[in-house]
């Protein structure tokens, strides 16, 4: 396969990549169809300002091992939305929190939905479980409610509590 | 990258870093770095955005020592650059402009060809947007705000297409007015004129759903009325100047012209619209031409034309009907015309060979009517195969119209009121066609039992057929005239599928009567032969038949069987009574014939086999005794009376057997006149024959089958009313009438009187019971 579609990064670093993988971005799927519905030779660089080229290697990788996936368009399906992440995307997302964040911004901005959805659920899997002080460590949030703020919220909400 | 992207929280630096983008997008000539960074510009500012909101929001919550949580968290920004877009797009449409060397229609076509793709790339580089901010509002209800692919449709709508419809419109029919008269071929920009008003037609509440308001309210309404006024104009004069057979050529070809261009331009919603008004139009103002033109393509059997006249009209179903009514009554005419031809001819015929006196005047070959009737059904199935395509509606026409002229018509019912000859015209076909004949002869080629059985389906008289069909073959099985038992059975085997097992069960108990008659001959010689005795006649040919089954009826008459023959008779009855106790057996004397051999040749000449009713052997078996007798010593000895005497002894004087004393005709049944047996018999022949039919047997005969058949119906009538009345107990008169005549109908057609008659009968054998004026009561 003939790599003729060149990424660039926002630091300026070139990724040739295949047109299959990179129709994972609806993005640049969708670019793609509008500007090369026809195949020529010349090597076309596609810009991407908002993706480092850190991010861009995570992306890729991504998009790679699922080329050949066809992931169904149906949108807002919730049996997809409460499903378990995917086994190979919790080791490939097992990273830095700072990483994890600029995935999810990277797969918003080129719309990759089950790669946004994945690191959703990776957020919120860390969230899981824990006390508010333990989310408030796990993110570095520091608490800025008064206790009585703090005991007026969890009565307005103690019917959502796990019993 | 040439230009540094635009501050995020700047909206008029965005928008002004973005505009430039836009034109070169809705021109269709656009860079990946142009898209990418149009593209990003917009999405960090949607996102920018978003996050200083929410910061925002935070803030004023907290100053405000508002706790309500339920505040959205991230508010969604795009509003204020959907309506530079907004505005944006509006300003471009209008700035469009038509070249001087093109037609508005060429550039609308032009114009909205570039735009449309230019809106499709737009909707992609505005995805952020679409994604969040314009789903969210129309999630929250602002049915006002569009994705920008449709949102690009709407301006075009409203700043084109609303602008400019009436010029857009005229030029497209005048268009389609040109291509009908041939003149130009513009289908390609007709084509994306008309589908563009079919994308400009979309549901507010549900973007994915297009509908055709904008095609049918703006194009289709005005291109139906026009298409109606040109068609109902150019069909007017066609047919002031043309006949209707050019006329039906050029609707067909008119049709099929207009079908292909709607499926070149036009929605598919059209067709249907447009078939009604070319319907309309080109079928059923015309219809009343296509009926008068007709009665003259049937007559030249123009099935091609007719054929054209069927698929026209079949488009209007109920364009048909007048059609059908036509047909049936041409069928019918035809048929009667035919019949009517043949009457006059068959009694020209006999009338000039009438000195033959072989046949009656006026009298009708059966074959010959069988053979018209089927002519003319044939024809029409033809019509009905070939031009109507077997369409059930005329298949019941030619039904029909066959039933009437074939149960009614100039020979069959000569008075209104007579009783349809049909039935016995058609059984004595069927005898012609089933007796056995000589070997060279092909008189019955062109006759068959497919013809037999078309007719049969058509009499009203079933029974009436039964009845003849009946009698002709007891003839043909008693003087062994029939065709194999196969040809006869299978003729059989027919009527049964056509109508019932029951209707063909008398014939079928004649066949078993034949089989156990062959039984008891054999078995009857095997005694004679065995008894040895001198006086009994081995080779006695008897048939034992079924009273009921049979057409024949026991001798009513006296009559004393020669005593040469006595011991047989005797013989035969003992032989039967043991084997059939209880069983009745009755002579049928006028049937009986025999062979006498008579040793009246001239000398050194074998014997004359003498071939002759039973009635004349008894009056020639005495004159063994004496040459001469008297009439009325015949009268005394054969006990018969004077007119079968007369009517028997008439052959034996006419072929010179018996010298008549006086000669003269009128003197043969004078008591006194004497006859004797001629002592040198003269004739060529070694076997001579005197049973002749006797004329008074034939006359008895046509009236015997008639007052048959009308017993026959009675009895049927009154099983009928009992059956029926003992499932329901109880009925009304007209009900009960009703029911008759559905269950006869397989059969014949019962009057009402017929009925009514029958059902007094019934009464009066308390059966049935008068209830409340009009109801009947069974009683069991």
């Amino acid at each position: 396969m003939v790599k003729r579609y060149v990424l660039v990064s926002s630091d300026n670093e070139k990724f040739p990549t295949e047109r299959k993988v990179m129709e994972k971005s609806i993005l640049l799927k969708n670019m793609l169809k509008d500007l090369f519905a026809d195949d020529d030779d010349e090597p076309i660089e596609i810009p991407l300002p908002n993706v480092s080229s850190s991010v861009m290697k995570f992306i890729l990788e991504w998009c790679e091992h699922y080329k050949d996936v066809d992931f169904e368009d149906d949108e807002d399906d919730d049996s997809k939305k409460s499903a378990p992440i995917d086994e190979w995307d919790k080791n490939f997302l097992n990273t830095d929190q700072e990483m994890l964040y600029e995935i999810i911004l990277a797969a918003n901005y080129m719309n990759i939905k089950p790669l946004l959805n994945a690191g959703c659920k990776m957020v919120a899997e860390m969230i899981r479980g824990k006390s508010p002080e333990e989310i408030r460590k796990t993110f570095n949030i520091v608490n800025d409610f008064t206790p009585e703020e703090e005991a007026a919220i969890r009565r307005e909400n103690e019917w959502a509590e796990d019993r | 990258m040439s230009e540094p992207l635009p501050r995020a929280d700047d909206l008029s630096a965005t928008w002004k870093f973005v505009e430039p983008g836009l034109e070169l997008i809705l021109g269709s000539d656009v860079s990946p770095k142009m898209y990418m960074s149009v593209y990003t510009a917009i999405y960090n500012y949607c996102i920018n955005k978003s996050r200083a909101t929410q910061q925002q929001d935070a803030e004023v919550q907290r100053l405000n020592g508002n706790n309500n949580m339920n505040t959205q968290g991230s508010l969604l920004i795009g509003g204020q650059i959907y309506s530079k877009l907004n505005n944006y797009l509006a300003q471009y449409v209008q700035s469009l402009t038509k070249r001087p060397d093109e037609s508005f229609l060429q550039f609308y076509v032009r114009t909205w060809q570039r735009y449309t793709i230019g809106a499709g790339y737009l909707n992609n580089i505005f995805d952020y947007m679409n994604r969040y901010w314009v789903q969210k509002e129309r999630s929250d209800g602002k049915r006002h705000i569009y994705d920008v692919n449709t949102l690009c449709l709407l301006k075009w709508r409203e700043d084109m297409f609303r602008k400019n419809v009436d010029t857009l419109i005229n030029e497209i029919l005048e268009q389609i007015q040109l291509q009908r008269l041939n003149k130009v071929d513009s289908s390609n920009d007709l084509s994306i004129a008309i589908k563009s008003f079919v994308s400009l037609g979309f549901d507010s509440n549900d973007l994915k759903k297009t509908n055709l308001s904008v095609y049918m309210n703006d194009f289709e309404k005005k291109f139906l009325e026009l298409t109606r006024e040109f068609y109902l104009n150019e069909s007017n004069v066609f047919l002031q100047n043309n006949n209707v057979v050019d006329y039906m050529r050029k609707a067909e070809a008119r049709l099929a012209e207009e079908n292909s261009r709607a499926n070149l331009i036009l929605d598919e919603h059209t067709k249907k619209p447009l078939a009604d008004v070319l319907n309309e139009v080109l079928i059923d103002k015309h219809a009343e031409a296509m009926y008068a033109a007709f009665p003259t393509l049937l007559d030249q059997n123009q099935l091609e034309d007719i054929h054209r006249m069927y698929s026209l009209l079949q488009r209007v179903p109920p364009t048909l009907e007048p059609l059908l009514q036509q047909f049936e009554e041409y069928i019918k005419r035809e048929g009667l015309k035919a019949i009517e031809e043949l009457k006059e001819e068959a009694s020209k015929i006999s009338s000039s060979s009438s000195s033959n006196g072989a046949k009656k005047a006026g009298a009708i070959d059966p074959k010959l009517y069988v053979r018209t009737i089927i002519d003319v059904y044939k024809r029409f199935v033809n019509t009905v195969n070939v031009s109507f395509k077997k369409n059930g509606l005329f298949v019941k026409s030619l039904d029909n119209a066959s039933h009437e002229f074939i149960n009614k018509n100039a020979i069959a019912t000569p008075t209104p009121r007579s009783q349809s000859k049909t039935p016995e015209l058609l059984a004595k076909y069927s005898d012609t066609l089933l007796k056995r004949k000589a070997k060279d002869s092909d008189s019955t080629s062109d006759m068959s039992v497919d013809d037999l059985m078309t007719v049969f389906k058509f009499i009203n008289d079933k029974d009436a057929f039964e009845t003849h069909y009946r009698r002709l073959l007891a003839r043909r099985l008693i003087f062994n005239q029939a065709a194999t038992d196969g040809e006869e059975e299978a003729v059989i085997q027919r009527l049964k599928q056509e109508n019932s097992l029951e209707y063909t069960s008398k014939m079928t108990k004649m066949f078993q009567d034949m089989q156990a008659s062959q039984e008891l001959r054999s078995a009857f010689r095997d005694r004679a032969l065995e008894d040895g005795s001198k006086d009994i006649v081995p080779d006695f040919t008897m048939y034992v038949l079924a009273e009921t089954m049979w057409p024949f009826s026991a001798w009513k008459y006296p009559f004393k069987l020669p005593k040469e023959l006595l011991p047989t008779q005797e013989k035969f009855e003992q032989m039967y009574n043991e084997k059939h106790s209880g069983r009745q057996l009755k002579w049928i004397w006028n049937h009986c014939r025999g062979e006498v051999k008579a040793n009246i040749a001239k000398q050194g000449k074998p014997p004359f086999i003498l071939s002759m009713s039973v009635f004349q052997m008894a009056i020639i078996l005495p004159f063994n005794d004496r040459d001469t007798y008297s009439f009325e010593e015949l009268l005394d000895i054969t006990d018969l009376s004077s007119e079968y005497l007369e009517a028997s002894i008439a052959p034996l004087v006419k072929f010179k057997l018996l010298n008549q004393k006086p000669a003269a005709p009128e003197f043969i049944n004078k008591p006194n006149t004497k006859f004797t047996v001629v002592s040198e018999y003269r004739s060529k022949k070694m076997r001579v024959k005197f049973d002749y039919p006797l004329k008074i047997e034939s006359k008895l005969e046509s009236s015997d089958t008639q007052r048959e058949i009308d017993e026959d119906r009675k009895n049927f009538i009154q099983a009928c009313i009992v059956r029926i009345m003992k499932a329901r107990k109880m009925l009304n008169h007209s009900a009960l009438i009703n029911e008759v005549i559905q269950q006869a109908h397989s059969r014949f057609n019962p009057t009402v009187s017929d009925i009514k008659k029958c059902i007094d009968i019934l009464i009066e054998k308390e059966y049935l019971n008068r209830v409340d004026g009009d109801s009947y009561e069974y009683l069991a």
